[in-house]
């Protein structure tokens, strides 16, 4: 067994209201892939960024290859040979791949200019050893696929003869291909004698790639690091999560009720193309299909920010006409977007104003916000949804993935809403929220309310649903009940039948 | 939120210190104190009475100006608009005979059509605001030079004076119509559903619009605004300097501006407050007005000023840090 080449000795790292590591030991060996894992909040971000030089901490060492070393900044970081890729990748889209490889240290002629052919030259080299030959690394990286702006991210850190790599959830936008390349490359860098520290929240990973894994929970490593070959998913979701989930899925059957939402021959552009369905009262209906099917299009059109062009929509049998998002929240229907950070939440605003967002209107006294009643409406919903925040005046940029859904919701429920759409309500956060949300959803369609949910995990979709609609190229091509709605059944009507030898973009992640 | 703290404990005093508008109290404090030690003209009620008077167009101009950055915009069309008013002012009492409170309603009206113009370019036809009112900037300058050929009005009946060189008990006429237009300014931003509004679109328009944030009205409102406080301002102004001439405020969109940012709004919207802008805009025209009186030259004035702005904002970066 090889030696640490870097170690992590009693870590510990507090911001103001939080101790986000507390006495954490790591470490990562040559030719290991370290799998680390944890809820939102549980200090990996942190942890990683002590790694790489972003925070430093405030108690502890850091050892490399035996020898002590602080490590102030990225800069000095990335001379140790210590790179990360985060999930928000930070590429310059107008700049080409070779410069976006060998950004802040290109190869220069004399007198300072760059040397372009050089660049070029290793540019290719590094990506011939990723063994991605077709990047053109004189294109610019805008238009790349999400897949192949990772490897340009890998190869840049490559670039720096990065010998400790961490990847932080590398997964979470790739689709199934890019991410059996994504893994191959994994495995080839490990072979060279790379060490490489893999953050992710699927499971099943772990056990494809991971030689060891490390859970942390609450900023505190739980048990001890384990080798991979002796563990099961139960057991990490255990320590995860701190106790056993029951079920992933408590799925209560619907009693649906009446038509609430009625949509016929409804078309935007190319992305949607006559779609037809209905959603009653009480139910929950799951829509699946491939990244890129129309689905959050659908939803968009639904709720008034691309306006439909044609086609017709009915809420509680009545023809309406829905052109914005304030005309879809007046008629009772209310849509949490995909992307939260972009079209959910105002990051720098605090948790109370939030959630009162959307319904602010009904907190005026003659135009003035009345401060008590927003205060009740915020507290109401943070005990309800069990929002994990300091306080109603704590910044959502702060909170975890988990938490700031769930302030999103928050702000959605307040409107009393009689169509609930969510657009990947699960996406990227861990999994004691994820069951907290499904939790939720259960419990709003026994209200009552009806519920579309966009998803793109299967078992989250099969999991859920009391009707699964299946879209591919912008149309409806299947409707399955829950009995029908077996994996196979939703995958080949995604796929149309000649696609069937590729797999479903969703993961089967997290499946007990 | 401060309303529910009656008393400030001890503790929170060091808070309200460090807050944005905390820091430039203190400098402004600071300044205050150096200058009247340097000249023993500067701290007397006459002359901050008299400055009062000629900071309140900058002033009324800022008012707006900050609801409009806090929502991420600009507008730079705002010194070109205050003299196409006072132009139209001129024009209608002297060529057409309007009478004057008549002519003063078209002063006001044209400012609002000038904003309001600048506001549907922007919010409806979805110009970036930098050049809609970049544009606009040089079409009401042009305005103003087309309509008064450029000759300047003058010969005001003498109570037309009265808001702009009067008195209303120790305190210049316009001071106090500032004044009760800082504290709607401040409420309608701190207090309403509109300001909440305008933070939340400064914040991040997309969620603001995914929201229901009427987004588009809020934005036009908020130009239409600016253009109808640019009128008043150049309705202040022409009765203060009793004339009318078509290149009237050149460039003070930028002394506007400076006063916001200094103020400690962030120039890329979401944030910021009009006391904030209120202590920024004393701090440039009390520095400008000390350093004249203890005979530093204008130019190096401007200097001293460009040099401030820079340190409070570094200050202000450096208090928001911790």
């Amino acid at each position: 067994m090889s030696e640490p080449v870097i170690e992590l000795r009693g870590i510990s790292k507090r911001f103001p209201g939080v101790q986000a590591l507390d006495n954490v030991s790591f470490d990562v060996r040559e030719g290991e892939v370290h799998a680390l894992l944890g809820e939102n909040g549980a200090g990996k971000s942190t942890l990683i960024k002590i790694l790489t030089g972003a925070y430093q901490a405030d108690g502890g060492q850091i050892f490399l290859r035996g020898k002590p070393v602080t490590i102030p900044d990225t800069r000095h970081g990335l001379k140790l040979g210590i790179a990360a890729i985060y999930q928000e990748l930070s590429l310059y889209p107008d700049l080409s791949v070779a410069e976006n490889i060998f950004m802040g240290h290109h190869p220069s002629l004399r007198g300072g200019l760059v040397n372009w052919r050089q660049m070029e030259q290793r540019a290719r080299a590094i990506l011939h050893e990723l063994d991605a030959d077709d990047l053109d690394v004189s294109r610019p990286v805008r238009g790349l696929s999400v897949g192949n702006q990772q490897r340009v991210e890998i190869a840049k850190a490559l670039s720096h003869d990065a010998r400790i790599l961490i990847m932080d959830e590398p997964t979470a936008a790739l689709t199934k291909h890019d991410v059996d390349q994504l893994f191959a490359i994994v495995r080839r860098l490990r072979e060279r004698g790379v060490a490489v520290v893999y953050i992710t929240h699927r499971l099943e990973e772990v056990f494809l790639l991971a030689d060891r894994v490390t859970v942390l929970r609450d900023g505190r490593v739980v048990g001890e690091t384990l080798d991979v070959s002796k563990t099961s998913q139960a057991e990490l979701i255990r320590m995860m999560v701190g106790r056993t989930l029951d079920t992933l899925f408590p799925k209560t059957p619907a009693q649906p009720g009446e038509v609430v939402l009625e949509v016929r021959n409804l078309c935007y552009g190319r992305t949607t193309r006559k779609v037809n369905f209905i959603l009653r009262q009480g139910e929950i209906v799951g829509l699946a299909g491939l990244v890129g099917a129309g689905r959050s299009e659908l939803a968009q059109v639904i709720f008034g920010v691309t306006p439909a062009e044609s086609g017709e929509i009915r809420v509680n049998g009545r023809p309406v006409s829905i052109r914005s998002p304030r005309e879809a929240m007046a008629l009772g229907i209310a849509y949490v977007p995909e992307d939260r950070k972009n079209q959910g939440l105002l990051l720098r605003m605090n948790v109370r104003e939030n959630t009162a967002l959307a319904v602010l209107r009904q907190l005026l006294r003659y135009g003035f916000i009345d401060y008590a009643a927003e205060d009740r409406l915020a507290k109401e919903y943070v005990e309800q949804l069990q929002i994990r925040t300091p306080s109603l005046l704590q910044q959502v940029v702060n909170l975890s993935g988990g938490n700031q859904q769930k302030v999103v919701l928050a702000k959605w429920l307040a409107t009393k809403p009689k169509v609930l759409i969510l657009d990947e309500p699960t996406r990227g956060i861990d999994v004691g929220a994820k069951a907290e949300i499904h939790r939720l959803m259960n419990a709003l369609a026994q209200q009552g309310m009806a519920i579309l949910m966009i998803s793109s995990e299967l078992p989250e979709i099969l999991g859920m649903s009391d009707r699964v609609l299946v879209m591919r190229q912008g149309t409806i091509v299947a409707e399955l009940d829950r009995a029908q709605a077996t994996q196979e059944a939703v995958v080949a009507a995604a796929m149309g039948a000649d696609e069937l030898h590729m797999t479903l973009v969703a993961s089967t992640s997290l499946n007990p | 939120m401060t309303a529910r703290t009656p008393t400030l404990s001890p503790a929170r005093h060091v808070r309200v210190l460090r807050t944005q508008e905390g820091v430039l109290f203190i400098i402004l404090l600071v300044i205050i104190v150096v200058l009247s030690l340097l000249s023993d003209r500067f701290l007397t009620a006459n002359n901050l009475l008299n400055q009062t008077r000629l900071l309140t167009e900058t002033a009324l101009l800022a008012l707006p100006m900050t609801l409009i950055i806090i929502g991420g915009g600009i507008d730079l069309s705002v010194g070109s608009t205050l003299a196409w008013s006072a132009v139209m002012l001129g024009f209608s009492w002297q060529l057409l005979g309007l009478p004057l409170p008549l002519a003063v309603l078209v002063c006001l009206l044209t400012g609002l059509l000038g904003g309001a113009v600048n506001g549907y370019l922007i919010a409806y036809v979805r110009v970036p605001p930098l050049i809609a009112t970049l544009a606009t900037l040089a079409i009401y300058r042009g305005f103003s030079f087309g309509i008064s050929q450029a000759r300047s009005a003058r010969g005001f009946p003498e109570e037309f004076a009265f808001w702009g060189q009067g008195q209303i008990g120790p305190f210049p006429t316009q001071f106090v119509v500032l004044v009760v237009l800082i504290v709607a300014a401040h409420l309608l931003l701190s207090r309403t559903g509109f300001g909440r509004w305008v933070y939340a679109i400064g914040n991040n328009e997309v969620a603001a619009r995914y929201s229901g944030i009427p987004v588009e009205r809020v934005k036009f409102t908020l130009y239409a605004l600016s253009g109808l406080m640019a009128g008043l301002a150049a309705f202040i102004f022409t009765s203060r300097v009793t004339t009318t001439r078509a290149d009237a405020a050149t460039g003070l969109e930028l002394d506007v501006i400076a006063a916001v940012v200094l103020g400690g709004t962030s120039i890329f919207g979401g944030s910021g407050s009009v006391v904030g802008t209120m202590l920024g805009l004393a701090i440039i025209t009390l520095l400008r007005n000390g350093l004249l009186l203890t005979g530093v030259k204008g130019d190096a004035t401007f200097m001293v000023i460009g040099v401030v702005l820079i340190i409070a904002v570094l200050i202000n970066d450096l208090v928001r840090k911790r």
